[in-house]
């Protein structure tokens, strides 16, 4: 049965070589190589549950009267995107789940990203030949982020709004053609014509989705063709890889791993509140809060944009104020541009040109490593950096005093953690055993009195069984009754 | 043969075990209701007034304290009409009230802000002036007594009951009368709430935040957290600044930090602190992301 | 190792360790996955009673979590317990193309490329700068039809929301509350502030203004001391007007602390001193709040007495 209809597409489409060759691809086993895995599986809940909420989602500023279900709100004037999204809130059915699953999923695909960035980074992956992929996965990074931002904006809540009227701004100060990209953009002055969220909802539905999309398919077709990277060990050289096939085992686990994010993302979504925008009310671009930080994976702007000095240049008839365009266009443009250049930098640096499919300890290449150390401290000082106020409130310190500290930390802590981290590299390539189990002593006493200690003898499970790898074979012996009940698994033999 | 390694099952589950009660941990405390602690007194009965219909302006009735029915004869720029139509009704507190308030004060006070209230230069200021319903605030919070004075004063369980705070606002009113904000009687029922979330919005939201969490101020201030403010306190408090708010204002902008911003409707789940991004950038990063790292644990290898 | 395509091993026996189940109770663990997928079956269909029964979304998310949750463990369980794990190997194959190939491919697109181009080199270069041309010219009308531009200059007399130099506020504005009520002169107290707007723009973004009441002074009462670079005659009876929205990045500078007379903005925390003009003490802002000179008419009323001296709002390019 099974035989015919494999003949019935084999006959259509001739996938059978390739077919075969794509069941037998091996995937390595370890944990660190499935936080792609974790990007991948929240996005495609993202583009799920993004579905739903475009099919009750109004992308207009246009004014309306609310007349939904949430008490408070009624009978004001707000405008349709805030009222659908209150809608989507309260009044569709698993709407609220829906919208809340949504936002936790781009939390955590934003988060999934940064993580497998690490791996790839520490463990130097992106050699040659996986440049192109990971400039590819830096640029769906700067996308996801975008899209991130531009989600959130639509509601055109209080919160949102004010992060809108920071990005107008920020648009602005760039020298030269700012105004022009602001009023472009806007439609005029802030907050213009209305059009900006109908606008945002285009890109965010459709523009930068179709994008990411595609460069995914890009991502994961270069993993195929290049196959994967796996950690030195046991019969695993630069010209292999050892590991789970892909059929049955890894296609197993990979669908298990999609249903574990989805319960999670959907855990979150029902029992962990996120975006009550109903509780901010609309925006108004005269009203303000306080405690606004815009969404985890923009933090790190806030931050920088508010432990900036004030360092505006006038002159000559023109202005151009540092003060937002340092922080908010030149410092991400350099962080992305280091980011995407990394591959070519650190060419640069080792002028090694040699394909690596074996992957780094990280403590193989302390520069490295502690470059990337430096890198991630410098980001978390300045996402740390964005909630300074609800840090003074939470710790009960001066706000100044806060803001200063991170004036310091910020441009220094990273310098420090270079030094730590490479010195901690080296320390650990110095070590005997490190990373592994230690063996108990056991000390025993001679006849003469005198104690000598020896190793104990290995526990079960302390040396990894290994068995020498095989290619995986396309046919199975099935014939022998005896074998099949000695597996331990009941088989039909036919 | 198996290939993976087998270790104890307890010795498989304890990293990820003590990372989700770390977490779990970390959640609990950074996501309770903050700082404020519970307001024990507060809550009394007596003090809230709900006139029968019918009942003539400016009487109280049926209250089960010695509250004063008369209203106060001076008018003051603070005092309101005598009607109950704003929802409002300042209070004259009872001529009894004082002795005991002095005794209170001298015992409890009197060491910061001296026995006749004028303060002392860095210490504690001078409460002349500033009326019953001033103290009553500060008194009814718990912010007062305050054993550190260089900090500014938080909520705290109040140290006295409600007669007893209302004996030390009646002794430091009596040092000037007809000054300052007098006790406020707030019926919230019939307030707009609509109005109130507005006001609230424009006037209040830019330091409580909209939740009304409370947040950080410059030079060492706070806005605090709403979260415990009964209407009395809250029309209090906006009376002891300046007030460009009205009594129906004010009431109505109490009933609805009472009515709904104490009781937000958290239809999506736990609230995670109300303090918004910073809060479910925790949550989504410890939790989201570590427990699917967690399932990366469970399903790779860990050579 | 021979390769799989052309030479396939011989069949693998049953009882072939890589193809062993990965645990010593393969029975156990089966069971293992059929009742998780058997959990997670009833979470999905408990997901759509709940759902039909119009639950709350904790129930929701919990049997639809409970559904996923079921199918994940019961899946995983299978590929990692049940599944062949191995090890496998697969070989990695010289990933360039050999010499031969690279030296055909090369010498097909210069050799028959360049071939032309020496041939028809004009063509080529015009099809190139017109190319590049074309590109840029389709671009235009994604970039330029967006919005309008924007005024270069003060001179520009034109509405506000075409221009970044003017604001709504002209000599003689009432100013209003943005519901619509005039401001009086006895309004507010020391310390009060209301955001206020012209008549006739209330809720407009760079007309709204902050007014604070700094002392109680009477008409003939000498003006309030605005230090530079505020300006003292732009006060009224201890009244100040600044332009609410912050010179950072356009928030509104909503937060006043009237104990120590500084409008704090709560989205980066810059200070700004009311008594001096509004200059920033603190934080990233980098110029004071533009104040708008107000007055008080003979019936009360207040009133702009011109117009801002300088553009509200962050700075931009043509901002002198």
């Amino acid at each position: 049965m099974i035989d015919k209809s494999l003949n019935w597409i084999d006959d259509r489409l001739g996938v059978a070589k390739g077919g075969r060759t794509f069941l037998d691809k091996i995937f390595p086993d370890h944990w660190s190589f499935m936080l792609g895995e974790i990007a991948l599986y929240s996005f495609v809940v993202l583009l799920g549950t993004g579905v739903f909420l475009t099919l009750y989602f109004v992308p207009s500023a246009h004014e309306i009267v609310y007349h939904g279900s949430y008490g408070p709100l009624r009978g004001q004037k707000v405008s349709e995107a805030y009222a659908s999204t209150v809608g989507l809130s309260f009044d569709v059915r698993s709407g609220l789940l829906m919208r809340q699953a949504h936002h936790w999923a781009a939390d955590i695909f934003l988060g999934a990203i940064a993580v497998h960035m690490a791996r790839v980074f520490f463990t130097g992956a992106f050699r040659k030949p996986r440049e192109l992929n990971w400039v590819v996965g830096v640029v769906m990074l700067i996308l996801g982020v975008v899209n991130g931002f531009l989600g959130y904006s639509l509601p055109d809540d209080l919160v949102s709004g004010t992060g809108i009227r920071i990005a107008y701004s920020i648009m602005e100060s760039i020298p030269l053609v700012g105004s022009y990209l602001a009023f472009f953009l806007f439609g005029g002055n802030y907050p213009g014509t209305g059009v900006i969220i109908p606008r945002f909802f285009v890109l965010h539905v459709l523009i930068v989705p179709a994008i990411i999309v595609g460069l995914l398919a890009a991502h994961l077709g270069l993993l195929v063709k290049q196959k994967h990277t796996q950690f030195p060990g046991k019969g695993k050289t630069e010209d292999n890889v050892v590991g789970s096939p892909m059929f049955p085992t890894f296609m197993a686990k990979t669908t298990g791993f999609l249903f574990m994010t989805a319960a999670v993302i959907f855990g979150l979504g029902g029992f962990a509140q996120i975006n009550p925008i109903w509780q901010f009310g609309q925006y108004e671009p005269y009203q303000i809060s306080y405690a606004v930080q815009p969404d985890w994976y923009m933090g790190w702007l806030d931050g920088a944009a508010r432990i900036m000095p004030s360092w505006e240049w006038v002159g000559y008839g023109h202005t151009i104020p540092f003060e937002i365009f340092l922080p908010a266009v030149i410092f991400p443009g350099l962080i992305f541009n280091i980011l995407l250049a990394w591959p070519l930098i650190e060419w640069f640096k080792t002028k090694d040109s040699n394909y690596h499919n074996l992957l780094d300890r990280p403590r193989d290449r302390p520069k490295r490593t502690a470059a990337g150390v430096a890198m991630l401290t410098l980001l978390f000082g300045v996402f740390f950096a964005s909630s300074t106020d609800v840090m003074a409130n939470f710790f009960q310190l001066p706000l100044m005093d806060v803001l200063w500290f991170f004036r310091f930390f910020v441009p220094l802590a990273p310098i420090v953690a270079y030094f730590i981290a490479f010195k901690i590299c080296h320390e650990m390539r110095d070590a005997e055993n490190i990373g592994k189990r230690k063996r108990a002593l056991i000390v025993s006493r001679t006849a003469g009195g005198e104690y000598v200690t020896t190793d104990s003898a290995p526990r079960p499970g302390d040396s990894h069984e290994e068995l020498e790898a095989i290619p995986v074979p396309t046919f199975i012996d099935t014939t022998d009754p005896e074998l099949a009940t000695a597996a331990g698994v009941r088989r039909v033999i036919r | 043969m198996p290939k993976t390694t087998r270790r104890s099952v307890a010795s498989r589950v304890a990293a990820p075990a003590a990372l989700v009660g770390v977490v779990a941990v970390f959640g609990l405390v950074a996501f309770s209701s903050g700082p404020a602690q519970a307001d024990t007194t507060t809550t009394t009965a007596p003090v809230t007034v709900s006139t029968a219909p019918g009942a003539q302006p400016g009487t109280v009735q049926a209250v089960p304290t010695a509250i004063s029915a008369e209203p106060s004869a001076s008018a003051t720029a603070k005092a309101a009409s005598p009607s109950n139509q704003d929802g409002i009704y300042y209070t004259d507190l009872p001529a009894s009230f004082i002795k005991p308030g002095q005794a209170l004060f001298a015992a409890n006070c009197s060491s910061c802000h001296g026995s006749q209230a004028n303060g002392k230069a860095g210490v504690a200021p001078n409460l002349q002036g500033l009326g019953a319903g001033t103290v009553d605030f500060w008194v009814s919070t718990g912010r007062m007594p305050l054993a550190n004075t260089s900090a500014q004063a938080t909520r705290k369980p109040p140290r006295f009951d409600r007669v007893q705070t209302l004996e030390i606002a009646a002794f430091v009113q009596s040092l000037t009368p007809g000054q300052g904000t007098q006790v406020p009687l707030v019926r919230t029922a019939g307030a707009d709430l609509e109005n109130g979330n507005t006001l609230f919005t424009l006037n209040c939201a830019a330091c409580h935040t909209i939740s009304g969490a409370g947040d950080a101020l410059a030079e060492g201030a706070y806005a605090p957290s709403l979260h415990l403010a009964t209407p009395t306190q809250v029309v209090e408090a906006i009376r002891s600044g300046p007030g460009n708010i009205t009594d129906t204002e004010a009431r109505d902008i109490a009933a609805y930090v009472t009515g709904v911003l104490q009781h937000p409707d958290n239809a999506g789940g736990v609230g995670l602190g109300g303090i918004g991004p910073v809060g479910e950038g925790f949550v989504g990063l410890l939790v989201g992301v570590g427990l699917l790292m967690l399932v990366c644990f469970w399903i790779g290898d860990r050579a | 190792m021979s390769d799989n395509k052309s030479n396939p091993l011989p069949p693998a026996k049953l009882d072939d360790p890589h193809l062993q189940p990965a645990t010593r109770h393969p029975e156990r663990m089966q069971n293992l996955a059929i009742l998780a997928m058997v959990v997670g079956m009833l979470g999905f269909i408990a997901f759509i009673w709940v759902y039909w029964i119009d639950a709350s979304n904790e129930w929701e998310a919990a049997t639809l979590t409970v559904g996923m949750l079921g199918l994940g463990v019961g899946t995983i369980a299978w590929g990692k317990y049940l599944m062949p794990q191995g090890p496998f190997v697969e070989e990695r194959h010289e990933f360039h193309s050999s010499a031969p190939e690279r030296e055909a491919f090369n010498a097909a697109i210069t050799g028959r490329g360049g071939l032309e181009v020496k041939r028809r080199g004009l063509l080529l270069g015009v099809f190139a700068v017109g190319g590049g041309i074309m590109t840029l010219a389709l671009l235009v009308p994604g970039v330029r039809s967006l919005g309008p531009k924007p005024a270069k200059s003060e001179d520009n007399e034109g509405p506000t929301e075409d221009s970044l130099f003017t604001t709504n506020w002209k000599k003689g504005a009432k100013l209003v509350t943005v519901g619509g009520r005039q401001v009086m002169v006895d309004d507010l107290e020391v310390g009060g502030v209301l955001t206020v707007f012209p008549k006739g723009f209330e809720g407009s973004s760079p007309d709204q203004v902050i007014l604070i009441r700094l002392a109680q002074l009477g008409p003939n009462d000498p003006p309030y001391p605005i230090a530079p670079p505020g300006k003292t005659s732009w006060g009224v009876q201890g009244y100040v007007a600044y332009s609410k929205l912050c010179t950072h990045l356009g928030c509104p500078v909503g937060l006043y602390q009237e104990r120590t007379q500084q409008l704090v903005c709560p989205c980066h925390q810059s200070i700004f001193d009311v008594n001096a003009g509004a200059i920033p003490q603190f934080g990233p802002a980098p110029r004071p709040l533009p104040q708008l000179p107000i007055t008080v008419d003979a019936t009360g009323q207040m009133r702009a007495n011109g117009s801002f001296d300088q553009a509200v709002g962050p700075g931009f390019w043509e901002r002198p």
